[in-house]
């Protein structure tokens, strides 16, 4: 029983985590068709934004959402002065992320330092059977679900997001109904940098917090997008479901290696068979 | 079409002959500005108008900076009081430092370039092993002296190389005995998966054997994975005394945060040869890191009135935040080390300062961590061991010094002085 | 204009610039100090990867990030090789062929799983980064003494020790290492040789190709290319390249280690590229140059800047120079320069343009005096059905057409029309039925191999290589049948000609006019001497009186092969005067003479939206 209840929160923490580093991506690369190489440094951001506003003695929680809202304008800034002289060229993205990644890595490292001081995790734990869990790890799969419904009603439930969703689906179109695509993308894109600081703040407390923190996920974050394909929600939710289990299981099981190994050749195989990814085949949009 | 296809080959005919000429021109603009740049290099032996060329290869940029920027510090340091006590042989040391921007790449071109070019009396560097093994081979082809300053799995043996970092022998030959001792006999090794961490659990085992412990469980975490949750797991149901971890850099630092975090750490200790130096205890808030046991030559708090005024200096110019590592104190010794060589010696000369640190019973220097003496035969240091305990304060309080600590492996397999020809890394 | 008088005028330019490269690389590593010679060896083997990359994505429309695996694993069989094979060989060039080698079999590897699995771009970057970090994890485990291949230890993360440097010499002579400057020397020679040989294979009718389905991979499908064979071979001839450059590199650090798998290298090496200019060959020399330099001299100083000053030197080109710097100076330079020029033809004579004389000219059409089946039945759809989702767009429909003839598919929009050409062309796999062509069933063939047995679709929209001139999207056309340049030049001329099309042969094939455009394709159709022509919507955009002269080009068609059009152009439909088939809501509907069909009342109600009566 507590066995169990041991591996099923293992597995939910696991896909928890690549829900929190990719939906950020995936909003961006989905709904823009950007490569954006910035996404790690995007993550560092939102947490060393938590750092500093937990340092400034603010509780975590009230921290992460104004880390949260700094990457939005962070994300607003990007786009208004690099990401829009770029649309439609997607090599050109991925070239000028990777150099703004460059930029803010540094830039942290002059702000930060090399290292910094983490934040604690802002709960307790709780035991079941031999086992016990930290419950902040436990509210990550809160935290994730909740994130993903914010994305799912922002781009069901609002003027904008139906707009930004008309805009990929079919930009002609959309520029002929009147749509400002300019200010879609605009907000797209800050809305995506937004959910990345989320991911970041979310996962200040149970990593090390550091300028190259991002370059960690990275990998990881786009193999969840790819391998989740074009609905931005499902397919992330369905990818980091599958990758997430299948690592953790395999990591429990065997080893951590071979729980690394087994989501890269499970990524390869998914994507030979299905190479628009899971959501591909399922005629959904989001 | 006759006249298009014409036209086009006139074209490509052009296009080739302006290739040509752009190929030859650009050869040429390279010579032309290289033959400038490389003119003036410095002599053999390193020595410059009345200086002595130094080199020092270390990550100042890219994600190893978490130890290079301590190293660099200690490098600028360690040249600066050298030079402030009037340098060597009564010449000042001119430092030539490269960032190798955490790119094995970039550490043999600076390593050809010094070696090359530059040819300076001696070359310090090298965080990870991969990067010593990239610049070994060509500091030994091309007769330039090589310290390497960070700790490593051991074995090197190599008569143009000199080792000033601890190795698995020293930290776990007190480490082990002691978790044992004060904190029980099932160990539990959670180690990076990579020659470090391969190494140094096979000497964990031996130590766990020798002192009556057991490991009930050795796990390997690839160097780029964050995630721990199976690894806690694994220790709910094996249920350890001590965790021996053998974990590094910054993806690794979630372990201890989970471990913290689900609360094993009432149930069970850590003891680490690893933990502090990328600074853990100062990324980890003090509950976080609460109870972990380490063992370093180094700990900032050691209390001699060397390693005082060495802390003193050394926040006074990289700040008051900062924390001395033993990283920082492994270069700092390697160059003191160096130079006490070259005084004794007498000169720069690589072949003299390699004899004059296998003399005898080697040189020895007083360092912060303590006395330090470079062995002759195994090139490696013996030096003090300290056991400490994480504080409140994200430090490391003293529990206990051993004096003297020999690398034994080092000195058992590595003869230098008899067999001067070896050139390997050896492994248990 | 034959074969051997345009080689005799080509190659002197190549030659001219090959000997140009070995002269400098002589030159430069005589010159060159030992240390200098050293870096550039780096940055020539860096710039043979960049090359690869140009080669395989500039030019075949391959993103991999995998190029830096191909790198690594010539690096580590270099190693092995040169390892256990100097003691007996004494050189290691044959060690150096092997991570040529492998890098091509490594290549020919992942190229097929993916190539093979008609995987898209993206998953086709995903996957090759996924196989790179597989690598860098398992080659980081393999620390442990008992990895080893035969005396060269793997050496886990810490990499080779001990790779011996480039050395010549004979079985039972004394082996002698290059010196630094000879390295040098002889690495220029090899990436010159490669850099001119990628040149001329462009040109050749394999990089013609290449290029070709990067521009637009469904036409060259449509035509008859086997277009995963293609890329697979760009893939491993990219992966050669990269291959020996890796082998290279570890000679010239006399080391390797995982490091090379990382992501870092991989996205170097698309940065590379992106700055140097993504389809220019120089530009992947420059690009490395140009970064390595900066970053090296960045490093010298031990600044902290290094990372700000790169990335902004990164933007900085994204933005001012888009199209990467080699490609931007040389326009520059030809705006600067006199010299012969390429422009479009101002002639825009198109109002004379038009197949005027394809009655007359139609008989020259065949290369081969038997083109075209001229049986009884020459491609039947049994049952033929397709479902999309829960929506069926097409209803077991059965027909049977001649060898010979016209035959007409109407019906409105969603009526199963297009569904229908897609299933015969290979395009989609039907649900039920099958298709037989000649008596043989092409069910589960591939549209190249369906082309290639006699099936030529003119698309709805033209498909066309838009980017290259009309000229040039014949001759693929030409080539795709004959399989011979020189006669591929002249059928491309012919078909021109006929289309007449001749004045506008080196316009791009974007700014022809629409009507243009339609006669390019059905001409690229012809040009493969199908069997069967389906022609999708000929004279959509086109002027009455570009219709009527596509009617009698369509016309004689159907004198050699069977022609199946699908029309909405009632006028274009009964100037044919040919048998109609009626589609409707997925099937098959009616059948008969145009007049016929007008005579049926549920017809105009199906066209006005009116509910038809129920019967039959």
């Amino acid at each position: 029983m507590d066995q169990l209840v041991n591996t099923l929160l293992g597995i939910l923490t696991s896909v928890s985590i690549l829900v929190l580093i990719s939906i950020g991506l995936a909003v961006i690369f989905g709904m823009m068709k950007i490569i954006n190489f910035a996404h790690g440094t995007f993550l560092m951001l939102g947490a060393f934004f938590t750092v500093t506003a937990v340092r400034a003695g603010l509780d975590f929680w009230p921290a992460a959402v104004i880390a949260t809202l700094a990457m939005g304008v962070v994300g607003l800034i990007v786009e208004r002065l690099l990401i829009r002289h770029l649309y439609g060229r997607l090599e050109a993205t991925m070239l000028a992320t990777f150099g703004l990644a460059l930029i803010l890595e540094q830039v942290a490292v002059l702000i930060w330092g090399t290292s910094s001081t983490g934040i604690s995790a802002p709960l307790s734990n709780f035991r079941v059977g031999r086992f016990s869990f930290s419950e902040y790890e436990v509210s990550l799969i809160a935290i994730a679900a909740l994130l993903l419904l914010l994305a799912y009603l922002v781009f069901t439930r609002t003027r904008f997001g139906i707009m930004a969703r008309a805009t990929t689906q079919n930009p002609e179109m959309a520029s002929a109904l009147g749509i400002n695509a300019r200010g879609i993308n605009m907000g797209t894109f800050a809305f995506g940098a937004a959910l990345a600081g989320a991911g970041g703040a979310a996962l200040a407390p149970i990593t090390a917090v550091s300028p190259s923190m991002g370059a960690g996920y990275i990998a990881n974050a786009f193999m969840t997008v790819v391998v989740g394909g074009p609905a931005v929600v499902t397919g992330t939710s369905l990818s980091a479901g599958l990758l997430g289990s299948v690592q953790r299981l395999v990591s429990e099981k065997t080893s951590l290696v071979l729980g690394a190994l087994s989501v890269l050749v499970l990524a390869i195989v998914i994507l030979r068979l299905m190479p628009e990814g899971i959501s591909g085949r399922l005629r959904r949009t989001l | 079409m006759h006249d298009s296809r014409s036209t086009i080959n006139r074209r490509t005919r052009w296009a080739s002959a302006l290739t040509a000429l752009t190929v030859i021109a650009l050869a040429l603009g390279l010579t032309a500005c290289g033959g400038s740049s490389g003119g003036g290099s410095a002599s053999d032996g390193g020595s410059e108008g009345g200086e002595i060329v130094v080199g020092s290869l270390l990550d100042t940029t890219g994600p190893l900076n978490i130890y290079g920027k301590e190293m660099t510090n200690a490098t600028q340091m360690a040249i600066d009081d050298i030079n402030a006590n009037g340098g060597v042989l009564g010449e000042k040391l001119k430092l030539d430092a490269f960032d190798t921007q955490s790119d094995d790449t970039k550490y043999t071109q600076y390593a050809n370039q010094l070696a090359l070019q530059d040819h300076p009396a001696v070359v310090m560097g090298g965080i990870t092993s991969a990067s010593r093994e990239a610049i070994r081979p060509i500091f030994d082809r091309n007769k330039i002296l090589y310290f390497y300053n960070e700790q490593y799995e051991g074995g090197v043996c190599d008569a143009n190389t000199f080792n000033t970092g601890v190795v698995p022998s020293q930290q776990l030959a007190a480490l082990i005995p002691w978790a044992i001792e004060n904190v029980g006999p099932k160990l539990y090794v959670v180690a990076a998966e990579y020659n470090y961490g391969e190494i140094s659990a096979d000497w964990v085992k031996k130590y766990a054997e020798e002192n009556g412990g057991t490991v009930v469980g050795t796990e390997f975490v690839p160097l780029e994975s964050s995630d721990f949750s199976s690894v806690i797991s694994h220790l709910q149901t094996t249920k350890p005394d001590a965790v021996v971890s053998l974990l590094v850099g910054g993806e690794h630092i979630p372990f201890y945060r989970t471990f913290n975090a689900t609360g094993l750490n009432s149930e069970m200790k850590i003891v680490s040869p690893t933990f502090g130096l990328g600074n853990e205890q100062v990324v980890l808030p003090a509950n976080e890191s609460k109870e972990i046991t380490v063992a370093y030559p180094y700990i900032e708090s050691l209390e001699n009135p060397v390693n005082k005024k060495f802390v003193q200096e050394y926040k006074k110019r990289f700040g008051a935040n900062a924390y001395v590592t033993d990283s920082a104190v492994t270069v700092w010794n390697g160059w003191h080390l160096w130079a006490e060589a070259v005084e004794k010696a007498g000169s720069t000369d690589r072949e003299a300062v390699i004899d004059a640190l296998q003399e005898g019973e080697g040189i020895s220097f007083d360092s912060p961590s303590g006395k330090v003496t470079m062995d002759p035969g195994s090139h490696h240091v013996t030096q003090d061991i300290s056991i400490a305990k994480t504080n409140d304060k994200h430090g490391f309080t003293v529990i206990s010094t051993k004096e003297d600590v020999p690398p034994s492996y080092e000195d058992e397999v590595c003869d230098l002085v008899k067999d001067p020809s070896t050139n390997q890394q050896f492994t248990p | 204009m034959s074969a051997a008088l345009s080689l005799g005028r080509r190659v002197p330019g190549e030659v001219l610039v090959l000997a140009a490269i070995v002269l400098a690389a002589i030159l430069v590593s005589s010159l060159a100090s030992e240390f200098q010679a050293n870096e550039w060896t780096l940055w020539v083997l860096y710039g043979l990867l960049a090359l690869s990359f140009t080669f395989i994505w500039g030019h075949g429309g391959i993103f991999s990030f995998g190029q830096a695996a191909f790198f690594g694993l010539g690096g580590y069989a270099y190693s092995v090789a040169a390892i256990n094979l100097l003691p007996h060989t004494n050189e290691t060039i044959t060690a150096l062929l092997t991570g040529a080698l492998v890098g091509a079999i490594a290549a020919g590897l992942v190229g097929y799983f993916i190539f093979y699995g008609d995987v898209n771009d993206v998953a086709v970057a995903i996957i090759t980064l996924a196989f790179s970090l597989v690598l860098l994890t398992v080659m980081s485990g393999t620390a442990d003494p008992k990895y080893h291949i035969g005396t060269a230890q793997l050496g886990g993360y810490n990499g080779m020790v001990g790779v011996p440097p480039i050395t010549v010499g004979l079985p039972g002579g004394t082996p002698m290492a290059l010196s630094q400057q000879s390295t040098l020397e002889l690495f220029a020679i090899v990436a010159g040789a490669i850099a001119v040989g990628v040149h001329v294979l462009l040109r050749r009718p394999f990089g013609r190709v290449v290029a070709a389905l990067r521009v637009n991979e469904l036409r060259t499908l449509l035509l008859g290319f086997d277009v995963r064979r293609y890329k697979l071979a760009t893939f491993m001839l990219g992966g050669a390249i990269a291959g020996l450059a890796g082998a290279g590199y570890a000679a010239w650090g006399i080391f390797i280690s995982p490091a090379v798998f990382g992501l870092q290298q991989a996205a170097f090496v698309a940065i590379w590229v992106l700055l140097g200019g993504r389809t220019s060959l120089l530009g992947a020399f420059v690009g490395v140059v140009l970064v390595e330099e900066l970053t090296s001299k960045l490093g010298g100083n031990a600044g902290d800047s290094t990372p700000i000053v790169l990335g902004a030197v990164l933007i900085a080109v994204v933005l001012l120079l888009p199209a990467g710097i080699v490609p931007t100076l040389q326009r520059w330079g030809r705006r600067l320069l006199p010299g012969p020029r390429e422009r479009p033809s101002p002639a825009r004579a198109s109002e004379r343009t038009g197949p005027e004389n394809a009655q007359a000219a139609a008989p020259v059409l065949a290369s081969e005096a038997a083109w075209g089946a001229g049986g009884e039945e020459v491609l039947r759809a049994d049952e033929l059905g397709k479902r999309f989702g829960g929506v069926r767009a097409l209803d077991r429909v059965s027909v049977d057409f001649p060898g010979r003839g016209l035959s007409c598919l109407i019906g409105p929009n969603g009526a199963g029309k297009s569904t229908f050409f897609h299933l015969l062309s290979g395009r989609h796999r039907p649900s039920t039925g099958e298709v037989v062509l000649d008596g043989r069933r092409i069910t589960s063939w591939r549209p190249d191999r369906r082309a290639r047995a006699g099936l030529g679709i003119k698309l709805q929209v033209p498909s066309l290589y838009h980017e290259l001139s009309a000229s040039e999207n014949m001759w693929l056309a030409a080539y795709a049948r004959t399989r011979s340049a020189s006669r591929a030049d002249r059928r491309a001329a012919e078909m021109l000609d006929w289309l007449g099309l001749a004045e506008r042969a080196a316009d791009p094939a974007s700014v022809l006019s629409h009507g243009q455009q339609q006669w390019l394709e059905i001409g690229m159709v012809v040009a493969t001497e199908p069997k069967v022509i389906l022609l999708d919507e000929p004279t959509a955009g086109m002027s009455p009186e570009e219709t009527q002269k596509t009617a009698r080009l369509v016309t004689a068609l159907a004198e050699q092969a069977a022609v199946i059009v699908v029309e909405h152009d009632m006028d274009f439909v009964r100037e044919l005067d040919a048998p109609v088939m009626m589609f409707h809501e997925g099937s098959l509907f009616a059948h008969g003479s145009i007049s016929e069909l007008r005579e049926d009342e549920r017809i105009l109600d199906i066209y006005l939206g009116r509910p038809v009566g129920v019967e039959g």
